[in-house]
Parts: structure tokens; C-alpha cells; sequence
């Protein structure tokens, strides 16, 4: 049996080089069908991680808690009504990936030629260094010592706009929980650079206690924000969130979110996002396939009078049709393991980013960066290869069933 | 930014006097007292002047103790009756049009106060003059028969105040002769001048003052002082959000 | 028909199986070309029209640097007068002056600042969509009513609904202080926070007066008949324009700049698709008519010794060529404008694309379209690519040598 199929496998490698041009065309045909396919995929899945990575990894994290009200009026009288000595004990045992409870209210921002408008996070650094892109993200002076830090820091563009720089004060507005208003002056000890030019324009960011001590709101917070190991799978994290507030007195006063209802658009693109990855893959191989059959009617074709003749001599159908499969599919393989190299060869240079800045503004509109990086996984290359070897195989089995059922009399005789 | 109080008297200063104070700052601090008094009230007219168009308001104003001052517009027509009161950060605004108060909330503390070239921020806060600021006597001079000050005020470091440092030019009778203000990089942004000196109220004070930017000369903000009175006893209820809504002078 | 072409016909069918195979890619990839295309090109219509009806309009009619500044001094001067000249002039209803200005919103308990629209009550329903989201209440009738429709968020955080007042507060446009009280007339939801949030619109004569406008505004808000037209009807609202106002008239895409730009970035994703779709097809018309030159090369060493040129031989092949594709081309197009007619009247959707569509300001269903272009681009590139895979195997009857040829197995 075994032998049987060795030399099954080996009349099927020797069929596939009879023809070379043939063979190389198609080949070539395979090995860019399966180029373009990881390597859109690695495009697209690269456009929707940047695109979590920077409107939800990057600050708001994958899980989010708020005062039932703070979503439609964010001021500082919503605040969540639990302590924030509560809240850190809490959350500390739950294991998180990384977690902040922070303060962000609006505010006016004024240097000496201009006012604008931002958001003011007090955030403790200790906490929000994994889960804030601004850690990475300072480009001019440091990030936040500790919650009590005096500094502020501020993006790239606001200090163009604002004419000021770093070292310079600001001076910082803002309203308490009884509508008072409230100022100071903060000096800029970092200036950081965001993947959205909307981060940089509209959120400063100073020490939690500091900003507690401006908004005179004790201890107190307008935010939690939680990640998780894996954006794709929230839910053991909003349920470990759930119980923590739960445990707390007053948990039924806050709103618990899932990143995928704070930003349901990005939450839809990543559920569009698999069906299309596998629809895209499935289309380019329809595209192919008929060139694969064909090539396969070819060869078959070409070759009747000696299947004839197999036959005559009591090879069994079944063999002449694994013979003409096996052809297909060791075309098949060759291309893919050619495809998915080019696809990596190609990839990985670009994994330091492709720039899309002549764009940017339109990209911003997708809520996407201008440095797109693409990404490479394991189960889309698994899924192209997967999906053409079995599709591949159905569509060689119409052109082998045929070659099996020649009349071996019939066959040999042929022109 | 701390002009407003010293031009438009809108705001009463702390009068304690803390120890081991600067001369420099006893200066300010003497400058300031002798512009408001304890009480004032007073009549000016304020012009803004802009390339291509230029419009005057008449108003009243009454202060009085810490950081209290009503203001009153009189003229045009279409104005008066609006009103402004300020208490420490507190601001209210009423017009008779809306016949409302309202609470002047932290977003519209940067606009323009009235259109002028003040914003509702210097018009209203003046508790900070003294006491957010570092005092430096810079030189004293002779000038016309008066000595000059010349005083350099760093604000302190988490002081809401934009400026790098504002420099004020004083007078030996306490007279605020020039009120300038700077980046952070030193370069002078704009200056309130005392552009007419004299005897008002029995005291000599800036009867006429302008603010501009350095940047446009010709977009400027006049204060004139008509009439004033110091030192005079005012009703208890005027500081009040009634008031405003129903002004009884 | 010359004998040319027949041959080509009865060459083309020797291995008919092969033929319908080749083909058959060529009418799977146009379908999929001319379904995708028509979407595509429909979408982006859609998406302009609708990002721009929101409040952008096609054009705008603006005091130079306004776009840039919005202060409130840059006026267009006697704004109602000049929309009701370019709405004469140019024959068009969808012209709408506003006014714009910031101001403090305060119910009894609450005040928030947010942007407030004066507007042409007639009009502005015929330039932005807002009017039509009025979800509770109605749109402002009067020109000259002391009537505010604001946004959901809005009305939500200051706690009012229709019926209730709402006080003004601002700077008008001398600077002097402006105030003023409005009923609230109707309560407008358009899905998107921001503007929710922090829009309201009132009567134009009603904001000038409160504002001191004086009669101006700061924008002319105009669509045009078709998008395709704002070109030919910008040059014509400049020549409309009085001298020496500083007036301009800027298009959408000075406007919204990101826009265009989204949807260049979009493109070029989707080029990338259909391009590896037609080089397939390309290779799949290569691998056939190179095989169907190999099969004939004693047959064309025959007709070459015969006396035959290569170059007519090479005609031959891309004849052949040519008629496969132009039978790709018409049953592709064809099959792809039913597959997409199908969508046009039941309409196409997609799991999820209510979302997206809301972030982009489509539907959630969308009715595409069919045009010639959306109908024709891609099986055109088809062809193009078909007859130019082709090449090759023609210019190889260049190199036969027919002896050897008619001698070849």
C-alpha cells in the first residue's frame, strides 16, 4: 500500500515538470494569489490593531467605568461614587493587565497668545504608564514622576498652537463640583507625540492629586478604565470588573462598559474584519481555481492515452484520480510555501511602519494613524493555506474523477 | 492679566498686611490701595478701538472689601442695564433683555469681557495681585519731581497666571504710571499705559488708561475715569445677586 | 467575416472545456469587478453627500479666512440678500445663509457653551440634514421667531425638552454683550455626540439681532445640482460675488479636507484587490493561449513554410485572444449588472454595517447603483490585461523556425 503510494507521489511529481511553462505559470498564478492574500490580510489586521491600539489600548483600555452620567455630561460633579482608596484596593487584587481610576474633566487651556480647549486627566503615572500611549509617547523632557507631580504634559500640536514650549507655564481652568471656578499655573515638563493628531490637540495630562487638590473632589475619580490580555476577548475581564464593583457599596451607580460599546464603530470593523479576511481569501482563490482546473483538464488531456494504458494494465481508478489530486496539490503546496515567503519577505521590512501621511487627514477620518503596521499571524497564514489546499482539492476532483473513468480501450486509441 | 483691578477698580484687596513683606511689594500693595480705597465708586467710559470700527460704553462700578464689584453699563443704549458682579472667582452676568443671571462658568472665563480687550478672567480676579507674585524693586528714579519705581512681579510657580514676569512703573504718590507684561521668553506682549494723570476723588490717580498688544498698536482698549469717590458707605445688600437682577440705582 | 476571424472562432473551440474555463474566470472576476466597482464608487458618493449634508454643504460662501479664523467679525455682508441673488442666479433653491456664533446655553440649572446657527428656516432644510433629525418637536419656522432647536446631548444635559427656555450668552459681533431667551422648538438627534452635544440652530434675523449682525452672516451655504457640477457652479458663484467684500467661494474639499483623503486611502486598498483579481485572470488567459500555441506548433511550422508570416500567425493568437475576451467581457458585464441590479432593488447590507455606516454617515442598507463607468472599468481592465497576457505567446511565433517546428512531437 505504501508502495503504491510512493509511486503514486512520484508519477505525480514527474507529471508536474512534464509541462514546465505550464506548471511555472501556474505556480506563479498560486504563489501571488497567496502573496496577495496574507499580505492584504496582514494590511487590514494591521489597520485594525492600530486603530484598537490607538483609540482604545492607548488610553480608554478595553473595559470602562464611569458615573451613569458622565458619558453624556463629563464634569466633575460625575464623579464614580466609590472612594479611590475603594477603588485601588479593589482593583489591585484583580489581576489586570494594567489599570488606572483617573480623573478627566474639560478645561481651558491658556498660554500667553492662546486659549484652547482640552480634556485634563490627573492620572497616578504608576498606574497609567502601561495603559496610557503618553508614556511612550514624550518626545521633549519626562513623563509624570507620582500622582502628586506639579508638572503637566502636553502633545506636540497643542504646544504649536498654544506658541508655548516645554519649561514654559500654562495656566489651567476648570470648574469643581459646585460649578466654582478653578486655576492654576502648570509648568510643561513633557511634550509627547500621539498616533492621532486628536490626542495631541485636545488631552493634557498632570498628577492625580494635583488636579484632585484644583478641582477640590478629595478622593475621588470620573474613571476606571481597565485592559485586559486580549482585546478580542473582554468578557472575563468585564465580568471580573462587575464582581469587584459589585462587592462595593453603591456599584449600582455606575455604568460598566465594554470597549466595544464605547466605540462601536471600531467594535463592528473588528467583527467585519474576520468575515472579510476570510471572504477576500475565499475570492482570490475562486480566481484561481480556474486556472487550476484548466491546467489539470490540460494535463489530463494531454496524458489520456497513457492513463489509458495505466488503466489497461490494472491500475486502479482510484489511483489515477490521487495521482491527478496529488499533482494538484503538490502545485498547490509549492505555491504556498513560495506565497507565504514573498508574503513575509515582504512584511517584515514594512513592520516598522508604512507612511501614510500623505493621507493622514483621511486616515484620521477612519480613526486611523498615518503609520500603518502590518501584521503577520500565525492562523491568517494557517487560514490562506488551509482554505487553498481544501478548496484546491474539491476543484481537482472534478478533472481526476474524469481521468479515472476513461475506457482504457478508448483512451489508448485517442488522438 | 492683573491689569483689570488696577484700571477698572472693580476689586477690593486683602489689606492685611503680611510680615516680613518686601518693600517692593508694600509699593504694590500701596499703589493698589490707593487706587481702590476701601470702597469706591466710580463713572467711567470705556472705548475699544479696532482698524476699522470704534464704540464706547459708559458704566458704574462700586467695590467694595476683598474681591467684591458690581458693574453697571449705562451707555448706549442697547447696553445699559447689563450688568457684572464679581465675587472672589464668582461671576455673575445679567441682561434685561434675558432678564436672567447668569453663572459665568470656566469656558467663557478666556472671552473677551464686554468686547474689550480684557477678558472676563482680568476683570474678575484680583485676590492674587499681591500674593501670587514675587516682588522685585528693579531702580528708583527722578522723575518730574517724583521718585519712580520700578518693580519687576514674578508669578509664583503654580500661579494662574500666563505671564513670564510684568513689570510696573510707580510713582512715589503711588500712581500707576505703566503696567507691562511679558512671555516667558522676556519679550513684552502688552502694556497698560496711564496716558492722563490727576486729581480725582481727592487723591491723583490714572484718569485715562489704554491697553494694547504690541503686536497690533492699533487694536487698543481706553479706560477713562470720569468721576470716583473713595472711601463711602455702601448698602449691604449691593453685592447681591438681587441686586443685579433689580437694580435699585 | 474574414477568414481571419473564422479561424480564430474554430480555433477557440477546438478545446472548448478549456475555453469555458478561461472565460469562466474572466465573468468571475468581472461580476465580482463591476458588483464591487458599483459599490464602491456608490458608497463614496453616498458618503460625500451625506458627510457634506450634514452642515458642510458642496460650497461656501465666506469673508476670506473665516474658514481658518471663524471670528466673528469676518462677515459676508447683507447675507440675505446676496443668498437670495445667487439662489436667482443660479436657478438654484439649495442656497442657505447662517450665521455662527459661540455662546453660553443655560437652562434654570445648568449652562454649557456650545455653537449656535442662525439659519434660513425655509432653506436650511433644503442644504443639511440636521432639519430632518428633528426627533421631538419641529424645525424652526420663522425667520425672525425667538425659537432654538438644539441637540439631544444637549437638551439631555441641560435638562429641557420643547416648550422650555433657553438663555443665550455671548459676544456679538461689535463685541458688546449679547444675550437672548428661546423657546425651545424642536430637539434634534443626528447619532453623532459631538454634534448632539454642542449645536443648536436658531431663525437668521433672530441671531442678528441678538448678535448686532447688522444684517451679515458668515456663511452661504450651497448645493449643487450634482456633485459632479460644484466645479462649473463654484466659478459661477465667484462671478456672482460683489468686489471688494473679501469674499470667497470655497468647495467641499477646502472645507473638509479629510474627506477626499479617506477616501484616496480607501481606493488604493481597493485597487489592490481588483488589480490581483485581473492579474490572475491575466495569468489564467496566459496558461491557456500559450498552451493552445505549444499544442499547434507543427500546424503553424506547417502554414509558416507554407508562406504564412509570423506576424499574421501572431494576429491570430490575439484575435483569438480578443474574442475570448470580448465574450468575457459581455457576459461578465452583463452577469455583474444583474448580480448588482439584484442589490439595486433589494437593497445590499452586510453584518454590522449599520455601525460602520454611521461612522462613514451612509445607511444601513445601501441601493447601489449601476452606471456605464461602474459598469464597464473593470471588465475593460479584463480585457486589457487578457490581450496583453497574450503577448507573449504571439511574439513566440517570431522565433519558430518551421522546419523544426513541423518536426516538433
Amino acid at each position: 500500500m505504501i508502495g503504491a503510494a510512493r509511486i503514486v507521489a512520484t508519477l505525480a511529481w514527474r507529471n508536474l515538470w512534464r509541462n514546465h511553462r505550464r506548471t511555472l505559470i501556474m505556480l506563479a498564478a498560486t504563489t501571488i494569489a497567496v502573496w496577495a492574500m496574507i499580505f492584504m490580510t496582514a494590511l487590514m489586521r494591521g489597520m485594525v490593531n492600530d486603530m484598537v491600539r490607538d483609540g482604545v489600548e492607548s488610553l480608554p483600555g478595553h473595559v470602562q467605568v464611569h458615573h451613569p452620567a458622565f458619558r453624556d455630561d463629563p464634569s466633575i460633579g460625575n464623579t464614580i461614587p466609590i472612594s479611590d482608596a475603594d477603588i485601588i484596593a479593589a482593583f489591585e487584587a484583580g489581576g489586570f493587565a494594567a489599570w488606572s481610576s483617573r480623573i478627566n474633566v474639560p478645561a481651558m487651556i491658556t498660554s500667553e497668545r492662546e486659549t484652547r480647549g482640552v480634556t485634563l486627566f490627573g492620572i497616578d503615572p504608576a498606574l497609567d504608564r502601561n495603559l496610557t500611549f503618553v508614556a511612550d509617547g514624550i518626545v521633549d523632557g519626562r513623563f509624570l514622576v507620582d500622582a502628586d507631580d506639579k508638572g503637566l504634559l502636553v502633545g506636540r500640536k497643542l504646544v504649536e498652537t498654544l506658541e508655548t514650549a516645554l519649561g514654559k507655564r500654562v495656566v489651567l481652568m476648570s470648574q469643581d463640583p459646585d460649578n466654582e471656578i478653578v486655576d492654576r499655573g502648570f509648568r510643561i515638563v513633557g511634550v509627547f507625540e500621539a498616533n492621532l493628531e486628536s490626542q495631541e490637540e485636545t488631552m493634557v495630562f498632570a498628577g492625580k492629586a494635583t488636579v484632585r487638590n484644583l478641582l477640590g473632589v478629595g478622593d475621588r475619580v470620573t474613571e476606571i478604565a481597565i485592559l485586559g490580555d486580549d482585546y478580542r476577548d473582554v468578557e472575563p475581564v468585564y465580568r471580573k470588573v462587575v464582581d469587584l464593583l459589585d462587592a462595593e457599596s453603591g456599584a449600582g451607580d455606575v455604568e460598566i462598559l465594554r470597549w466595544t460599546e464605547l466605540n462601536t464603530y471600531l467594535g463592528t470593523m473588528l467583527k467585519v474584519m474576520d468575515g472579510f479576511v476570510l471572504i477576500w481569501t475565499v475570492v482570490i482563490f475562486l480566481a484561481l481555481s480556474f486556472g487550476l482546473v484548466n491546467t489539470l483538464v490540460m494535463a489530463v488531456f494531454e496524458r489520456v492515452r497513457e492513463i489509458g494504458l495505466m488503466l489497461a494494465l490494472g491500475m486502479r481508478p482510484i489511483s489515477v484520480m490521487s495521482q491527478v489530486v496529488l499533482e494538484s496539490l503538490m502545485l498547490l503546496a509549492i505555491g504556498l510555501a513560495l506565497g507565504t515567503a514573498i508574503a513575509w519577505a515582504t512584511i517584515v521590512p514594512l513592520e516598522d511602519g508604512i507612511d501614510l501621511s500623505i493621507v493622514a487627514e483621511g486616515m484620521e477620518f477612519f480613526g486611523a494613524a498615518t503609520v500603518l503596521y502590518p501584521e503577520l499571524t500565525v492562523f491568517d497564514v494557517a487560514l490562506a493555506n488551509i482554505v487553498v489546499l481544501t478548496l484546491g482539492f474539491f476543484a481537482s476532483l472534478s478533472p481526476a474523477w474524469r481521468a479515472s473513468r476513461y475506457e482504457p480501450m478508448e483512451a489508448i486509441t485517442k488522438l | 492679566m492683573r491689569q483689570s483691578l488696577l484700571i477698572l477698580a472693580l476689586v477690593a484687596l486683602p489689606m492685611t498686611s503680611a510680615a516680613g513683606a518686601t518693600e517692593a511689594k508694600e509699593i504694590v500693595r500701596a499703589a493698589i490701595n490707593h487706587w481702590r480705597g476701601l470702597s469706591s465708586y466710580s463713572e467711567m467710559t470705556m472705548t475699544i478701538h479696532r482698524p476699522d470700527w470704534e464704540r464706547s460704553m459708559s458704566m458704574r462700578a462700586w467695590t467694595e472689601g476683598d474681591d467684591r464689584s458690581l458693574v453697571r453699563i449705562t451707555a448706549p443704549a442697547r447696553d445699559r442695564g447689563n450688568g457684572t458682579l464679581m465675587d472672589g472667582n464668582r461671576m455673575w452676568t445679567f441682561s434685561p433683555k434675558v432678564n436672567r443671571v447668569i453663572k459665568v462658568p470656566s469656558s467663557m472665563m478666556n472671552q473677551s469681557w464686554m468686547g474689550s480687550d480684557f477678558s472676563n478672567k482680568d476683570v474678575s480676579r484680583a485676590d492674587d495681585i499681591i500674593d501670587q507674585y514675587e516682588h522685585t524693586l528693579i531702580s528708583e528714579k527722578e522723575s518730574d519731581g517724583h521718585i519712580v519705581y520700578e518693580i519687576e512681579s514674578v508669578p509664583l510657580e503654580d500661579a494662574a497666571v500666563v505671564w513670564g514676569k510684568e513689570m510696573l512703573t510707580i510713582r512715589d504718590d503711588f500712581v500707576v504710571l505703566e503696567h507691562r507684561f511679558y512671555d516667558q521668553d522676556g519679550l513684552l506682549v502688552k502694556a497698560l499705559k496711564s496716558l492722563d494723570i490727576g486729581e480725582m476723588g481727592g487723591r491723583v490717580i490714572a484718569a485715562r488708561q489704554r491697553m494694547a498688544k504690541v503686536e497690533t498698536e492699533d487694536e487698543w482698549t481706553e479706560i477713562r475715569v470720569d468721576t470716583v469717590e473713595y472711601d463711602i458707605e455702601l448698602a449691604d445688600n449691593l453685592f447681591t445677586l438681587s441686586n443685579l437682577r433689580n437694580p435699585r440705582n | 467575416m474574414s477568414i481571419t476571424l473564422r479561424l480564430a472562432w474554430r480555433n477557440l473551440w477546438r478545446h472548448p472545456r478549456r475555453t469555458w474555463l478561461t472565460m469562466g474566470a474572466m465573468v468571475f472576476s468581472n461580476v465580482l469587478l463591476v458588483f464591487m466597482i458599483t459599490l464602491q464608487i456608490g458608497m463614496y458618493g453616498l458618503m460625500i453627500e451625506n458627510t457634506l449634508k450634514v452642515l458642510t454643504g458642496h460650497m461656501q460662501v465666506q469673508a476670506k479666512g473665516y474658514k481658518d479664523d471663524m471670528k466673528m467679525r469676518q462677515v459676508v455682508p447683507d447675507i440675505r440678500a446676496l443668498s437670495a441673488k445667487l439662489r436667482d442666479a443660479l436657478g438654484l433653491e439649495t442656497v442657505s445663509a447662517r450665521a455662527s456664533a459661540f455662546a453660553l446655553a443655560s437652562s434654570e440649572e445648568r449652562s454649557f457653551g456650545i455653537q449656535v446657527l442662525g439659519v434660513e428656516p425655509r432653506y436650511e432644510p433644503l442644504v443639511s440634514s440636521l432639519p430632518g433629525l428633528v426627533k421631538a418637536g419641529r424645525f424652526l419656522a420663522d425667520i425672525d421667531a425667538a425659537e432654538i432647536v438644539v441637540g439631544s446631548v444637549l437638551a439631555r444635559n441641560l435638562r429641557i425638552r420643547v416648550g422650555d427656555e433657553i438663555t443665550l450668552l455671548g459676544s456679538g459681533r461689535d463685541g458688546s454683550f449679547a444675550a437672548a431667551i428661546a423657546t425651545v422648538a424642536g430637539i434634534f438627534e443626528s447619532g453623532v455626540t459631538e454634534l448632539d452635544r454642542s449645536i443648536a440652530q436658531v431663525p437668521l434675523v433672530f441671531f442678528q439681532d441678538v448678535f448686532f449682525m447688522d444684517g451679515a452672516g458668515h456663511q452661504i451655504v450651497l448645493t449643487a445640482t450634482d456633485l459632479a457640477l460644484v466645479g462649473a457652479q463654484q466659478a459661477a458663484v465667484a462671478e456672482l460675488l460683489p468686489d471688494g467684500d473679501g469674499l470667497t467661494v470655497y468647495d467641499w474639499d477646502a472645507l473638509q479636507p479629510g474627506l477626499r483623503q479617506a477616501i484616496q486611502a480607501d481606493i488604493s486598498s481597493a485597487f489592490f484587490m481588483y488589480a490581483i483579481l485581473v492579474i490572475l485572470v491575466a495569468f489564467s488567459v496566459l496558461n491557456t493561449q500559450l498552451m493552445s500555441v505549444l499544442e499547434r506548433t507543427r500546424e503553424f511550422g506547417i502554414v509558416m513554410a507554407l508562406g504564412v508570416s509570423p506576424g499574421r500567425l501572431g494576429r491570430l493568437v490575439m484575435l483569438e485572444t480578443g474574442l475570448m475576451g470580448l465574450l468575457g467581457l459581455l457576459a461578465g458585464a452583463s452577469l455583474g449588472a444583474l448580480f448588482t441590479y439584484y442589490f439595486t432593488v433589494n437593497g445590499f447590507s452586510y453584518p454590522g454595517m449599520d455601525e460602520m455606516a454611521k461612522a462613514f454617515n451612509l445607511p444601513a442598507e445601501f441601493y447601489p447603483r449601476v452606471t456605464l463607468l461602474t459598469l464597464t472599468l473593470g471588465p475593460l481592465a479584463v480585457f486589457v490585461f487578457a490581450l496583453l497576457s497574450a503577448v507573449y505567446p504571439a511574439l513566440r511565433l517570431h522565433w519558430l523556425h518551421p522546419v523544426e517546428a513541423m518536426r516538433a512531437a
